[in-house]
């Protein structure tokens, strides 16, 4: 019966105008959309190469440990065509360096795909913003009418004259009308699909396809979301005409204006500046500290110099306490060495702690400000399905702030491996800190970093999964609510 | 007879469920545009005076000596905060705050006569600034509530909302008919309906604008003179005729579909296309195809690379170093001309990265103006001297600024009978201090006429596509069978 009754609301809604509609708007939308995004994608990737290479032949050039400072890039996120989250806007590049321990946004420079800084005067648009204001739109469309409409046209009274439960009338009206949504929707994945891997920037791996497919059954619950929305004003209102105009209502509040306003008002009175002022002062005094108790006496190349006669090669700094290369050392000067020596072993292990306590002056301070104000502003968007989806759909693609911390993390432990091969090398007190006149540092054995961005069944799924369970949950009560509320009615 | 249409039609209108629901709308919307804005104005107007001071004190400390300003320039000329960025934020956030007349960047030095001779480039303009990215852009991106949102996105919703059943809904009730058995002419009752839905719409945005301008009012951000008052009135003007745009498409679909909800629908999927999709995805496509013809602007050094070095080195400019000989020698006239010459070329380079930057958003801009929403939005930036336009504007007057100090260093010159009057290399220019009070000051002037200027183009525009679309109306609801 419940077959016949589907096939019955699927045969009503696929022949009418609006489904043709449906098909035409999201087919050409997600068509246009993935040429621009797989376009975009393709610049960052090759900027990303570019980078890497030159990158990569950089950080194992020094001749010195001093001099080892390697630059590691993070590469785009296919999945940024999907839901570009924070894969354009966040710094794509960290630097490993002795005295600082890396930070999310510590460095500006980012790869944005677009070499003019006036682009961000355009907007942009990715293939989840699309889904979210037409599929929530369509859905309300395919509702507004399905039991007013019937109740209107007399249709509902004749319908409940055979032996059909109500239930039943309710649930073929949903499984037949999500049938008719979730037919285009998976048209428009399959061409943002088949576009993108037309491209030869993009591979999806197995990993990567299950993510697209999270991202699909989040946009299909969306979608029902809206309808069970839909389809209970159609039972609360009796003329169509008003349940389309409070639907209208109804979705603009939702997807275009909660999510933009929460996030407004969150953004404006959640103050940050003064509690990241009081960091500032903090950090500066302990570098101050450093640099005046630790670094300045007894400075070996300073007042007097002590390995004088020395010259320095290519990629040494004037300051004592960076990069230095010291190609040629005087027989005369050779007995200050062990002076120098444990100079640099005084002075590095002062850095590592200075950079330590700033570390953790940093990671106190982020999390109370950006990070929390972030957190409250996704708390706020997960009021609305439409917030729902995108905190969803951003974990799913992995573009979201979790991913770049996630980035940055490693980057520190890249950092702590570093420093641990220095130790056991005993690096810091070593000639070869400072100087390449004996020898350059051989690099062949010391740890290469690699990113792998963390697979989808291990953990990261969980984000969306909590996110996609919040979204879903709107489901069952919606259904419960309409059933309640259309039993009891009189037709 | 059309004022009593007006009046029934006004009279309906205001009592149903969708007037109550839009008032409420915009109202609250107005309302929270007004708190998000309130000492907004103030904390930007207090950064704007401390960085225009930094710039007086700067600009002090080099006055006593003509050189330094000679060649550290005016210092950075900062962009005046607008008072109506409550109206249209036009993404100045992601603009420059300043352009900078500073230091060359280089300097040379050649060994003549076995002396080392040190020399740097005089000043240039320069239009760096673009603000970085920071540790606060980790907030999720979200539209900003002005009163460009509210107008654009929700009042033209509403518009179509008023109008999608104003023609096919008395149709499908058989209501139009009667009225047109009386002596009523077709175009009485659509210019009628028109009108009313006008006036209630008129009533609806005006309402907002006074409920958000007495709460800016009252909480004292809002200090305006007349002529920010009547650019508020521009833009009001701007908002109606926005709004009467998509009355016009609302009237046009509800005449050609006989059923109301198809109207509705029809209507909401041009909506979605042209007032959410176009402006933000066409611009974005067509900049894509139209990449900057320049990719990089010139590094500090870029005439060793260029030629220009070799062409004065050929013409003997290492073999001698300038004098304060009088008459001026022609190793001195020589070097003036090569610093000038220089300096003249790089901010004509600067200038030509800038433009081809600028080429790139003004084509995505010529086809975002498809779409109403973008030429409304345009149109209002300019108005309330935020965005694109604006900024423009304001590097033309930075551009003037910094011709106007060129003058002013020659003239000052001339005032001191020691020198040997050959700007702009050192020696053969004046060694005295310079009064603060004489060297000319950056202000950054908003002009009332630019502003409208600005928005004239955009108005028509509106215009003409009102114009279409309450003609196609007009002609289709007459030739309609009822």
């Amino acid at each position: 019966m419940l077959w016949t009754l589907i096939r019955h609301e699927l045969l009503m809604n696929l022949m009418t105008f609006r489904f043709l509609v449906t098909v035409i708007a999201s087919m050409s939308l997600v068509l246009a959309g993935s040429i621009v995004l797989t376009d975009n994608y393709e610049r960052r990737l090759a900027s990303y190469n570019e980078d890497f290479q030159k990158h990569q032949e950089g950080n194992f050039s020094g001749k010195t440990y001093s001099s080892f400072m390697p630059r590691l890039d993070r590469a785009p996120n296919p999945l940024s065509v999907f839901n570009q989250g924070l894969d354009k806007r966040a710094t794509n590049s960290l630097q490993i360096k002795i005295g600082e321990v890396p930070f999310l946004w510590g460095d500006v420079s980012r790869n944005t795909g677009f070499s003019n800084p006036f682009r961000y005067l355009l907007a942009d648009i990715d293939l989840v913003s699309i889904f979210q204001i037409l599929f929530s739109l369509l859905a309300l469309v395919f509702a507004y009418d399905a039991i007013a409409g019937d109740r209107e046209n007399g249709t509902l009274r004749l319908i409940l004259v055979n032996p059909v439960g109500r239930g039943l009338i309710v649930m073929s009206k949903y499984l037949g009308a999500m049938l008719c949504l979730t037919l285009p929707l998976l048209m428009s994945f399959l061409l943002a699909l088949l576009l993108q891997l037309q491209s030869n920037a993009i591979h999806y791996g197995a990993d990567d396809f299950l993510r697209i497919g999270g991202i699909f059954l989040t946009t299909v619950i969306y979608t029902s979301t809206f309808y069970l929305i839909g389809l209970f004003i159609s039972s609360v209102i009796h003329r169509t005409a008003t349940s389309l105009i409070v639907s209208m209502f109804i979705w603009v509040a939702l997807t275009l204006l909660y999510p933009n306003v929460s996030l407004f008002l969150v953004n404006r009175f959640i103050d940050t500046e003064e509690r990241v002022r009081q960091a500032d002062q903090a950090i500066d005094q302990t570098l101050e500290q450093f640099y005046w108790a630790e670094e300045v006496p007894g400075d070996p190349f300073e007042n007097p110099p002590l390995l004088k006669g020395s010259e320095a090669g290519a990629g040494s700094s004037s300051y004592t306490h960076l990069k230095k290369n010291i190609t040629f050392i005087p027989d005369a000067s050779e007995i200050h060495v062990p002076t120098v020596k444990a100079y640099f072993q005084e002075l590095t292990s002062g850095r590592i702690r200075t950079a330590n306590k700033i570390w953790q002056i940093r990671e106190t301070a982020f999390s109370e400000t950006y990070i929390r104000k972030s957190n409250i502003a996704r708390n706020a968007l997960r009021f609305s399905p439409a917030g729902l989806y995108h905190l969803s759909t951003e974990a799913w693609a992995g573009t979201g702030l979790a991913r770049m911390q996630d980035f940055f993390t490693a980057g520190r432990q890249y950092r702590e491996t570093v420093l641990d091969y220095f130790y056991d090398k005993k690096a810091f007190g070593s000639r070869q800190w400072f100087a390449s006149d004996k020898g350059a540092v051989r690099w062949d054995d010391i740890p290469r970093f690699s990113y792998q961005p963390p697979g989808v069944l291990e953990g990261t799924s969980n984000r969306a999964l909590r996110d996609l369970f919040l979204l879903f949950l709107f489901n069952p009560i919606l259904l419960m609510i309409i059933f309640a509320v259309f039993s009891r009615q009189e037709v | 007879m059309l004022w009593h249409v007006v009046k029934r039609e006004l009279f309906e209108q205001v009592n149903s469920l969708r007037f109550a629901l839009a008032m409420l709308l915009t109202v609250f919307l107005m309302l929270v545009n007004a708190v998000g804005h309130i000492d907004e104005y103030e904390t930007r107007q207090a950064e704007y005076g401390q960085q225009v001071s930094a710039y007086s004190a700067r600009l002090e400390q080099n006055s006593n000596h003509l050189y330094k300003l000679v060649l550290d320039g005016p210092g950075e000329l900062y962009k005046k905060p607008s008072p109506l960025f409550f109206c249209a934020h036009g993404s100045e956030n992601n603009l420059p705050k300043f352009a900078s007349g500073k230091r060359a960047g280089w300097g040379m030095h050649p060994v003549i006569d076995g002396k080392p001779y040190n020399v740097s480039g005089i000043w240039r303009l320069k239009y760096s600034g673009f603000p970085p990215i920071k540790a606060k852009d980790m907030f999720p991106v979200f539209l900003k509530i002005d009163w460009i949102l509210i107008i654009s996105n929700v009042l033209s919703f509403l518009a179509l909302v008023f109008t999608f059943d104003a023609i096919s809904g008395e149709v499908e009730h058989g209501t139009l008919r009667l009225t047109l058995s009386n002596a009523v002419a077709r175009r009485t009752v659509l210019t009628g309906k028109f009108l009313s839905c006008l006036i209630s719409l008129g009533a609806v945005f005006m309402s907002g604008v006074l409920v958000n301008l007495l709460l800016l009012y009252l909480s004292g951000t809002l200090q305006l003179n007349a002529q920010e008052w009547s650019r508020i009135g521009g833009i009001f003007v701007v908002g109606l005729l926005y709004i009467a745009v998509f009355i016009a498409l609302g009237f046009l679909i509800s005449v050609l579909v006989n059923n109301a909800s198809t109207s509705l629908v029809i209507l909401l999927l041009i909506w979605v296309i042209w007032v959410i999709l176009v402006p933000s995805m066409l611009g974005t496509i067509m900049s894509g195809l139209n990449q900057p013809s320049i990719r990089r602007g010139p590094s500090p050094v870029y005439f060793r690379r260029s030629g220009l070095q070799e062409r004065y080195i050929a013409r003997g400019l290492e073999d001698k170093a300038p004098t304060r000989e009088r008459p001026p020698t022609r190793a001195t006239l020589l070097w003036a001309e090569f610093l000038n010459e220089e300096a003249r070329e790089s901010a004509r380079l600067h200038r030509a990265y800038l433009n081809a930057q600028i080429n790139q958003i003004q084509i995505a801009r010529e086809f975002n103006r498809i779409s109403p929403t973008a030429i409304a939005q345009y149109a209002i930036e300019s108005l309330a001297g935020t965005g694109f336009q604006r900024h423009l504007n304001f590097l033309k007057n930075a551009e003037r600024h910094a011709d106007a100090f060129n003058d002013f260093l020659i003239s000052a010159d001339r005032a001191d009978p020691d020198s040997l009057h050959v700007p702009f290399v050192r020696q053969g220019m004046s060694d005295k201090p310079v009064s603060f009070e004489s060297i000319p000051k950056f202000q950054d002037r908003v002009r009332l006429g630019d502003a409208f200027k600005g928005a004239i183009l955009d108005v028509m525009l509106l215009l003409l596509f009102f114009v279409v679309l309450f003609a196609a109306a007009h002609v289709s609801f007459q030739r309609k069978e009822i």
